[in-house]
């Protein structure tokens, strides 16, 4: 095991495209874990390491975060890549949640996209020490200076440039580094051979410019750096120090540059990441315990400690069933019996494992603060591991709901058994892919945060088990909702032969902006018996799944119960339960129920000449703009619009700026549904409704 | 309170007596006074105020970030719903952001031409019927003539009313009385109200200089509160 300062747990995170695989597969190279190097879509069609699924490869985006292990001078690192587009966000989401540190990847030429800005606010959520890397310094229009200024303008980040460009473009040659003054080259095919000169003549002012800059922003993290600014002895160890200081205070961004492609300037980020980025010992972790009312505690590293551990991904691969963990206390050696606190059982580790890019290797432990995989454990993702004398949960990560569902029908029986198969697995991995089966339709259905995350599980279920399926048309995952406080006294009896039914409830239920759901009793007296409570609690719940206006699940109601009566033979716990279920449907009906719709925050680039397309495509989808900037050639639309009008919406864009824009969008909020649309919405759920009732 | 209590009490409606009512569409009205007195704060107001009373805004900035003009609008909104206790604060909020649009142009020495173009495209390609457009931090003082008269012209022709932050864009000016840089001197002639703002030692003191043609200045009943960053009555 390694020393923990000798240890680095980061994540590679950006904008789509900016080149985070590509910088990986430098990192993997360098480190020597591969020996030679695979581009994303290169022409040898092997496709990037990182990027290991058949369906990552042919379509050269990242699908599913991949973690790897690497030494970089002597410094154990495990490295997690993660995807850019946003429908998998809660791969970046669980990346982050067990990282240390990060990299944050921008385009030289993009710059602060969308989705960096995404990036960024998950970063801070998790409290993740970032150095920033701006790569493509190689493309046309790189401008390594506009990008570090919008990390400071658009982002608020401290962003202190720690190098200059030489050259730019096609003419991108190294790096100066404002640190030791020297130019630094990345000579032979690969960029492996790290050359040391003189400045070139040219760019020596601005070179001693830029760092007086630096040391200037940095000067306030060290006390001792400032003094030795006075003075005019400045070391590099000073310098570092103040850095690091900055860094894992989130207080500071370093900014580096190059270009992944083209194998320049990946070795100086790496050393980057080893001096300024935490190890474990230095980032504080919290867990809740469970036997004492959730109380905070704060793990620590330290392998003679009792382990506790967070189970943040899942995987069945080429390797079979493997899950991911992250340490943070204690050890995990082969054999030591764990237990799972959410499905509160105990088992025992059998094969632990480290991965390396695309091959594993077999351990007999790992310490505090590793990343290792177990095999075979029967496990959802978020769950926590612990010593068995233990009962600590890790705070949960941040979930965001599925807004898009899809009807699937398996083509036959067999494919129907592997879809299930398929099913149980996915979403036991992914906990914004969801399915349910519909009890009117009987159709299975599924949900996810996009038109891509659907299509990539369909895509699987087919490749890895061979489950075909058709599809229906996606569908907005809409909600209901109430809009004012509706009171109910509902008497629930029947007398069939033997034993009869009977239970009456009244209350009111209400619109709760705070919650899903609230139940509250204000029974006094005992009109309703104790042991029945739970029983009306489980009734409302039970109409809460599906509203009657479109069959969307209802959210946002506070159910109180204040009166009932109760029959000593003919009440029991169903009788409650559907008393209470009609109760609610009979209330909601007066309860003013709206629809809700996912509304999806839109973001259009694009050349200026397009503006007029693309502000009147937002205008046709009930969108609104909320801002439009324009820097010279480019312009930025920010929209709010309803997730319904959407769909398809990445041809017609192409098709009306000739291919040159590109859009992100991620939930915004629930919004009403206007009139009309919910309307149609009801006629179409009516005319559903009676197809099916005739069908039967 | 509710909104249309809100409305009348506003203080906008004392600025819009001062000024005959009201700037109007197809004109041109500035705000002038030196750097730091808090005309994006006055800008803003002003534009919330329209919204509150369900008209369309159109908002736009030079600066480099968005980000800060809409927490101008957050910041201002809330300021007036909680002293105003307004009713139903976040469902009007949802009501009227839709009518505003921020629009931002960070390149250096943007033309006039670009800008009335981008403004056409988000009024007639985007279906956004502006009903007046706040320009914070124009550089009035160094633009060609020319240029206002077509901004005039394009106000005329959309038929929206247009206001305009101003302050020098070089260092070493001179200013009148009333807080109005003399570099504006230029183009004055096309301005049709012009309003000055000044630090007098305990507050902001709001000068209409010059209201539809009429140069007669007179100071306004009402000032910009250095805390709120609101505008208040006297
Ligand atoms: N010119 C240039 N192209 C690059 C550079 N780095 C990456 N690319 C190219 O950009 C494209 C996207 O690179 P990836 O590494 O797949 O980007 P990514 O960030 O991993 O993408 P996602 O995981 O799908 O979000 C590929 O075609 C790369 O070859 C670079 O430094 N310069
Ligand atoms: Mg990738």
């Amino acid at each position: 095991m390694a020393e923990f300062t000798n240890m680095r747990n980061i994540g590679i995170s950006a904008h789509i495209d900016s080149g985070k695989t590509t910088l990986s597969e430098r990192i993997l190279y360098y480190c020597n874990r591969i020996h030679s190097i695979h581009e994303v879509r290169g022409k040898d069609g092997v496709g990037a390491t990182m990027d290991s699924m058949e369906l990552e490869k042919e379509r050269g985006i990242t699908i599913a975060s991949a973690a790897t292990n690497v030494t970089w001078k002597g410094v154990d690192i495990n490295i997690i890549d993660t995807p850019g587009h946003v429908d998998f966000t809660i791969e970046v989401e669980r990346s982050l949640r067990v990282l240390d540190g990060a990299i944050l990847v921008l385009c030289s030429v993009g710059g602060v996209q969308s989705q960096s800005i995404t990036v960024d606010r998950q970063m801070k959520r998790y409290n993740v020490p970032r150095v920033a890397f701006i790569n493509k310094c190689d493309r046309t229009g790189a401008d390594p200076f506009k990008v570090t200024s919008q990390l400071r303008d658009k982002l608020g980040h401290n962003a202190v440039m720690m190098q200059i460009p030489i050259g730019l473009e096609d003419r991108l040659e190294g790096v100066v580094d404002l640190i030791t003054m020297k130019a630094v080259y990345f000579d032979g095919p690969s960029g492996d051979d790290v050359r040391y000169e003189e400045i070139p003549a040219e760019l020596q002012d601005l070179a001693e410019e830029k760092r007086e800059v630096m040391l200037d922003a940095i000067s306030m993290f060290s006390d001792e750096l400032m003094e030795a600014m006075l003075e005019g002895e400045i070391s590099e160890e000073m310098i570092h120090e103040a850095v690091r200081i900055g860094t894992l205070s989130l207080d500071l961004t370093p900014v580096y540059m190059g270009s992944a492609y083209k194998n320049k300037g990946v070795q100086s980020l790496m050393d980057a990441v080893l001096k300024y980025l935490p190890n474990p010992t230095e980032v504080e972790n919290i867990a809740l315990d469970l036997d004492a009312d959730e109380a905070e505690i704060k793990v620590s590293a330290g392998n003679e400690k009792k382990t506790v551990s967070l189970a943040f991904k899942l995987e069945d691969g080429q390797y079979g069933q493997l899950t991911y963990i992250r340490i943070y206390q204690g050890k995990i050696k082969k054999g030591d019996e764990l237990y799972n606190t959410r499905s509160r059982k105990k088992f025992k580790v059998g094969r632990l494992i480290k991965m390396h890019a695309s091959s594993m290797e077999d351990i007999l432990e790992a310490g505090s603060g590793d990343i290792a995989a177990l095999f075979g454990v029967d496990c959802a993702s978020g769950d926590t591991f612990c010593h068995p004398s233990l009962n600590y949960s890790m705070t949960s990560m941040f979930v965001p709901n599925p807004v898009i569902t899809l009807a699937i029908d398996p083509i036959d029986k067999k494919a129907a058994d592997s879809m299930a198969k398929a099913l149980n697995r996915f979403t036991k991995e992914d906990p914004t892919f969801r399915t349910y089966v519909d009890p009117e339709s009987n159709q299975t259905i599924v949900q996810g945060m996009g038109e891509l995350h659907l299509e990539v599980y369909i895509e699987r279920m087919k490749r890895e088990y061979g489950a075909e399926v058709e599809t229906g048309q996606p569908q907005v995952a809409y909600r209901e909702a109430i809009s004012k406080r509706a009171e109910f006294n509902y008497t629930h009896k029947k007398q069939t032969g033997g034993s009869g039914q009977y239970a009456r409830v009244a209350g009111f239920i209400e619109p709760n902006e705070e919650e899903n759901y609230e139940f509250v009793n204000k029974i006094k007296g005992g009109s309703i018996p104790n042991e029945y409570i739970p029983s009306c609690d489980k009734g409302f719940q039970s109409a809460m799944v599906k509203g009657t206006l479109i069959g969307f699940p209802i959210v946002n109601v506070r159910a109180s119960i204040n009166d009932g009566q109760y029959h000593a033979v003919d009440s029991s716990d169903q009788a409650f339960q559907t008393a209470s279920l009609n109760a609610f449907r009979d209330a909601y009906t007066r309860a003013k129920p709206i629809i809700l719709e996912p509304i999806m925050k839109v973001n259009v680039e694009g050349p200026t000449e397009f503006q007029g397309n693309i502000f009147a495509s937002i205008n046709q989808r009930r969108g609104i703009i909320i801002s439009s900037a324009e820097d010279g050639m480019f312009c930025t639309v920010e929209a709010d619009v309803p997730l319904s009008e959407m769909f398809g919406y990445s041809t017609i864009l192409r098709s009306l700026t000739q291919g040159k824009a590109e859009y992100t969008m991620e939930v915004n909020k629930y919004g009403k549904v206007p009139q009309s649309v919910s309307e149609e919405l009801k006629k179409a759920y009516e005319d559903k409704r009676k197809a099916e009732s005739s069908k039967k | 309170m509710i909104r249309a209590e809100l409305n009348k009490r506003s203080p906008l409606r004392v600025f819009e007596k001062s000024i005959h009512g009201g700037l109007g569409k197809g004109n041109i009205g500035v705000i002038a006074s030196r750097h730091g007195i808090g005309k994006t704060a006055c800008l803003v107001h002003m534009a919330t105020d329209k919204l509150f009373r369900d008209e369309h805004v159109i908002h736009i900035s030079f600066s480099q970030n968005v980000n800060h003009v809409i927490a101008w609008y957050e910041d201002i909104f809330k300021e007036i719903s909680t002293k105003r206790e307004l009713e139903a604060a976040m469902d009007v909020h949802d009501n009227i952001i839709k009518n505003r649009v921020i629009m931002n142009f960070s390149q250096d020495n943007i033309s006039v031409e670009q800008i009335i173009r981008s403004l056409k495209t988000m009024i007639e390609d985007g279906g956004f019927k502006a009903d007046s457009i706040f320009f914070d931090g124009y550089k009035m003082t160094t633009v060609e003539h020319d240029a206002v008269e077509r901004l005039k012209e394009f106000a005329k022709n959309m038929d929206v009313e247009l206001w305009f932050s101003v302050s020098p864009v070089l260092d070493g000016v001179d200013f009148d009385e009333y807080g109005v840089p003399e570099t504006l001197a230029n183009i004055e002639d096309v301005v049709d109200v012009l309003i000055g703002m000044k630090y007098d030692g305990e507050e902001i003191v709001m000068t209409v200089v010059k209201d539809h043609g009429e140069a007669n200045p007179s100071q306004m009943a009402i000032k910009l509160d250095p805390k709120t960053m609101l505008i208040s009555r006297l």
